[in-house]
């Protein structure tokens, strides 16, 4: 009954009057990657605290692997790893002591902690003190504490934030692997489509607490296909001849601009036109870029 | 799990100095007196001849109960700054572990961590009594009282200080208040006995001992109830 590994229902959360989460229905399936985008202060954080049990729903309710959070919250934590903002750690620590502290309460055996430190590649680091470390190593230790317990479900809440270029690529290649090699689901929360758009396969983009776009990213690529534009001599001559022709177009300036791009009806646009002497100056192809639509996504409802 | 908990913060105040804290106490107090003995020997033993172990006894108890709230108020708030500095409770907290046990192991780690202070005072205490060549009769009994007694008598303080020092992240807050209230502590015997800052010297001192180490149990339990309480509904910000 229950596909979802991650399902909420009208899931809000209010400070002073203000939603900061308000009405946001996820659906998180089995063995996907879920980018969960939206600008600084969206409610990003607010949404994976609350998935986690660390702040309480004003409304709504989760259900994670099937099971209502509020009922069954440790044994849900158990099939969990986390990674919250900016990385927690006991700077006073080593990076194996940081792991043990979590490792005893987790009660996972002792060679996963070298594991999961060789996953991230800080096996060579492992018994510096972490105040030492570059925040880039900070966030792979916070990435090796969120592996270690197994977990079937890992939600990282802007883990690139901080590292490098080639830091950024090692994670997400990092990502990629989960689902693929040990069955992970992942939730990946981040305010860059650059960043999730090459690993995940669902994006939910969140605007001011509400979810306004929730689909795979293939069809946010479809949404994100261009238009073609056509500017010729006499373009009101123009639409009439192309509604005669039952071609759906629209006139924006003097340019005729047309949703479909197939190239048949391209083809022939063009062609009839031509028979009739209209003079083409131009065709061309805009493209929107998934950035743009996530800006233009991400922009509506706010005021200019 | 529990012992799980507790084993993992046992790790986490390595290197935070929350054991120095716990021989510095003991060992401070009976180098005052080893001091106040040894630079008047002969005047003290002569004072005090015959009862030399309970004079010793009564110096002691009057710092007790200012060490007591000291070491209540360093010891929570340097535990709790464990995971404050280093923001690990959205990390400690989405582990599949309860807030109560959170709670309770920190608590328990902070009696535990008391106890060795006071059983090191009475070790402390008993050595220095027999270094300065007092009688080989040795009153264990009050020895002990004198170092427990208090410790389960000062409970109100230290739910009260680790539940401070747990759910407010500014630390300077808990460790203001709980040095001035150490400190007025020194000057409140006079007033009643109801008041619970008063109750660690009467738990040695006064008839009822057993009372005001046992209403200092209760209350205790009682502000950790409501401490554990508001820990557990509380947003993790």
């Amino acid at each position: 009954m229950n596909e979802w590994v991650i399902e909420t229902k009208g899931l809000s959360k209010r400070y002073k009057g203000r939603y900061a989460v308000s009405n946001l229905n996820l659906k998180i399936a089995r063995g996907d990657i879920y980018g969960f985008l939206g600008p600084n202060g969206a409610g990003k954080t607010t949404t994976i605290r609350m998935l986690l049990g660390l702040i309480k729903p004003s409304n709504g309710s989760v259900h994670i692997f099937g099971k209502a959070l509020n009922k069954d919250k440790l044994s849900i934590l158990r099939r969990i790893g986390s990674l919250v903002e900016y990385p927690s750690y006991y700077g006073h620590l080593s990076a194996v002591d940081n792991l043990e502290a979590i490792r005893r309460i987790l009660d996972v055996p002792t060679a996963r902690i070298a594991e999961v430190l060789d996953i991230v590649g800080l096996a060579k680091e492992a018994r510096r003190p972490v105040k030492g470390f570059s925040l880039g190593m900070k966030q792979r230790l916070g990435i090796a504490s969120a592996l270690l317990g197994n977990p079937e479900l890992l939600m990282l809440d802007e883990p690139t934030n901080g590292l490098d270029p080639s830091g950024i690529l090692e994670i997400r290649e990092l990502i990629k692997q989960m689902p693929k090699q040990h069955g992970i689901t992942v939730l990946i929360s981040s305010h860059l489509l650059s960043e999730v758009e090459l690993t995940a396969g669902t994006v939910g983009i969140i605007r001011q607490g509400e979810l306004v776009f929730q689909d795979t990213i293939e069809n946010l690529h479809q949404q994100a296909k261009g238009s073609i534009s056509l500017s010729v001599s006499e373009p009101e001559l123009a639409m009439t001849l192309l509604k005669e022709h039952g071609i759906n177009a629209i006139m924006n300036d003097s340019s005729i601009l047309l949703e479909q791009t197939n190239n048949e009806t391209i083809a022939r646009m063009v062609k009839r036109l031509v028979e009739r002497d209209h003079s083409i100056y131009r065709v061309e192809e805009k493209r929107k870029s998934l950035e743009d639509l996530f800006l233009q996504i991400v922009g509506e409802g706010k005021r200019a | 799990m529990m012992g799980k908990a507790l084993s993992s913060d046992f790790l986490k105040i390595r290197g935070k100095g929350l054991w120095f804290l716990v021989f510095l106490g003991p060992i401070g107090l009976v180098a005052m007196q080893a001091l106040n003995f040894g630079l008047r020997y002969d005047y003290m033993t002569q004072t005090y001849a015959g009862q030399l172990w309970e004079t010793l006894l009564q110096n002691i108890l009057l710092f007790v109960p200012l060490a007591l709230f000291l070491g209540i108020t360093l010891v929570s708030s340097q535990l709790a700054n464990v995971e404050h500095s280093s923001n690990a409770w959205k990390q400690l907290l989405a582990l599949p572990v309860s807030r109560s046990i959170v709670f309770s192991s920190k608590f328990t780690l902070c009696v535990i961590l008391l106890t060795v202070s006071c059983l090191l005072l009475a070790i402390g205490t008993t050595v220095l009594g027999l270094s300065l060549k007092f009688n080989t009769d040795i009153p264990i009994g009050d020895i002990v009282r004198l170092c427990f007694m208090p410790l389960l008598a000062s409970f109100p303080a230290l739910a009260l200080m680790l539940w401070l020092s747990l759910t407010i992240k500014n630390q300077a807050i808990p460790v203001s208040f709980g040095i001035v209230a150490a400190i007025t502590s020194l000057f409140t015997i006079n007033l009643s006995e109801y008041l619970p800052i008063n109750w660690p010297i009467f738990a040695y001192l006064g008839p009822n001992q057993e009372l005001f180490a046992g209403a200092g149990l209760a209350l205790g339990a009682a502000i950790m109830l409501i401490g554990l309480l508001h820990f557990n509904g509380k947003d993790v910000g």
